[in-house]
Order: C-alpha cells, then structure tokens, then sequence
C-alpha cells in the first residue's frame, strides 16, 4: 500500500505539473492574440509579413545570388 | 471555432491522460510480485512509455523544422523548430522524472550513468533545454536561428540511438516489450490496451501543444513587427 501511495503522490506532481504548463500556455496565447488585434487593427499590417527575420533571410539570400 | 482546435486537442488528451492513469492504478493487472521488487511503481509504466513516446513525436517534429527553416528558410518551419524543442524538453522531462521514480523504487538508485539508454534520452532532453533557454536568451535573428537548427539536425541523431539503445546493450534499462521479435512481447492485453489509450492520448495532447506553441510563436512574431511599424520602423 506504501508503494501505491508514493506512486499516486509521483502522479499527482507530474498531473499538476501538466496542468500548469497547459494553463499558462492557453493563457498566454489568448493574452498576445487580444494585445495583438488591438495593435493591427489600429495600424493596418498584413499578417503574411510577420516574420521579419525569414523575409530578410530571403531577400538577402536573393541578394546574395544576383552578386 | 478553427482558432479553439489546439485547446480542444489538449482537452481531449489532458482527459485521455487522467483516465490512463485511472486505468493504469485501478484496472490494469499487477506484475508478478516475484520479478520485481517494486511491483505498484511498475504502474509508473503507464505514463513513462507513452510520454516517452510523445517525446520522440516532438523531436521529430524540431528535426523537420530545422530541416526546413535552414535549407528552405521557412517561417513554418521555425515554428515548428520552436513548437518541436518545448515539447520535446516537457516529454523528456516527464519521461526523465517518471523513469527517476521507478529507478529509486526498483533498483535503488534514480539514475544509472553505465546505461546508455538513460544518458542518451537524458542528452536529448538536456539538448532540447538548451534550445529553449537559448533562444529565449539570444535576440532572434538568422545566425541565431541557423545555430539552433543545426543543432535541432544533428542533435536527432540520438532519437535512433536512444531506441536501439536497449537492444545492443541492455545494461539496467528493461528491454522492449513490444514488437521484440517473433513471440509478440510479454505484455498482457488488458496493459496492452491502457498502454495504448496512454500513448494515444499524449500524441493528442502533444500535437494539441505544439499547435498552440506554433500560434503563439506567429502572435509573437506579428507583435514585434506592429511594434517596429509603431516606433517608425519597417
């Protein structure tokens, strides 16, 4: 029974810990996708251009070829 | 409805994961109490085998990732380089932690540095620690990308590693149990079955947050470009 018990206390960590990271991933996306329609909606920016670095990338990269 | 898909996936596998667990401690049959000396930490099975397994999904995933963002230098593939390593570095930490608790009440010891199946999937989970507190610390940009998804190619070579491990050399890591060879395995059915309602489950709840990883990666990204747009910038 001892063993039982130590088992289910190693569980009820690992649930909780589970539990938590899920929470605080759930939360955080909702906080940044409200903060966020706020800010393109008053600025007006294409969604395709969000990852600045990858079109930089690209375009250096096509930079690069045309030298 | 679309943008609730990952939180429904994390649902769905946050219940499959509660009610493995349920079988796993109440339904499934114990192991013979003369093969082990622990027999009711065996249970501990039921969640280090499938988090193990959803671990190696993870990996796989931060391997294409940095396949894609480093030779096609794709935006999606960054996120999924990202989405990869977090996951990745929570399955491997509850594999690592669920393994650490049967050792101490099987063998007596939590850790085993003469194993290799131990220290390579414990190198794998330090890799993907590394991953993420490294570009969390380092300002993004392409080197630092093209460093960390180097890392994400070569570090994968450990996932095969880690899986023949056992069959080259068993040191204290059981063996398989199954697809061992020609006899099927050893285990039972009834174990059979939550084992794999347990492995079904964390692949939901992992794809569930390697989806939400992913969109927030891209929250994140479109932020810091409104910013830029704000303070005067491109």
């Amino acid at each position: 029974m001892e063993g039982t018990n130590y088992l289910t206390v190693a569980y009820l960590g690992m649930i909780a810990a589970l539990a938590i990271w899920t929470w605080t991933v759930v939360v955080r996306s909702r906080s940044i996708e409200t903060r966020l329609e706020a800010v393109e909606s008053s600025i007006g920016i294409d969604v395709s251009q969000a990852d600045v670095i990858a079109t930089q990338s690209t375009d250096g990269t096509q930079d690069d070829s045309t030298v | 409805m679309r943008r609730r898909i990952p939180e429904v996936f994390l649902g769905i596998g946050f219940i499959g994961i509660m009610s493995t667990l349920f079988l796993g401690l109440n339904w499934a049959p114990s192991v013979s109490i003369d093969a082990f000396e622990s027999p009711a930490a065996q249970r501990i099975f039921y969640w280090h085998v499938p988090s193990a397994w959803a671990a190696f999904i993870a990996f796989g995933v931060l391997f294409v990732g940095s396949a894609l963002w480093f030779f096609k230098r794709s935006p999606f593939g960054w996120r999924l380089h990202v989405a990869g390593t977090e996951a990745g570095l929570a399955c491997g930490l509850m594999t690592v932690w669920s393994g650490c608790v049967w050792g101490a009440a099987e063998w007596g010891t939590p850790w085993d540095w003469t194993d290799v199946r131990l220290n390579t999937f414990g190198l794998l989970t330090l890799l993907a620690l590394f991953l993420v507190l490294g570009r969390q610390s380092q300002p993004d940009g392409v080197e630092t990308r093209d460093t960390f998804s180097t890392f994400g190619l070569y570090g994968f070579v450990l996932v095969p590693f880690t899986y023949i491990a056992t069959r080259i050399w068993q040191i204290r890591h059981p063996g398989p149990v199954i697809g061992a060879g020609d006899d099927g395995g050893s285990l039972q059915s009834s174990m059979a079955l939550v084992l794999l309602i347990g492995a079904l489950s964390f692949t939901i709840f992992i794809i569930g947050h390697m989806m939400i990883s992913m969109r927030i990666t891209h929250l994140e990204q479109r932020l810091e470009h409104a910013q830029k747009r704000l303070d005067g910038g491109n």
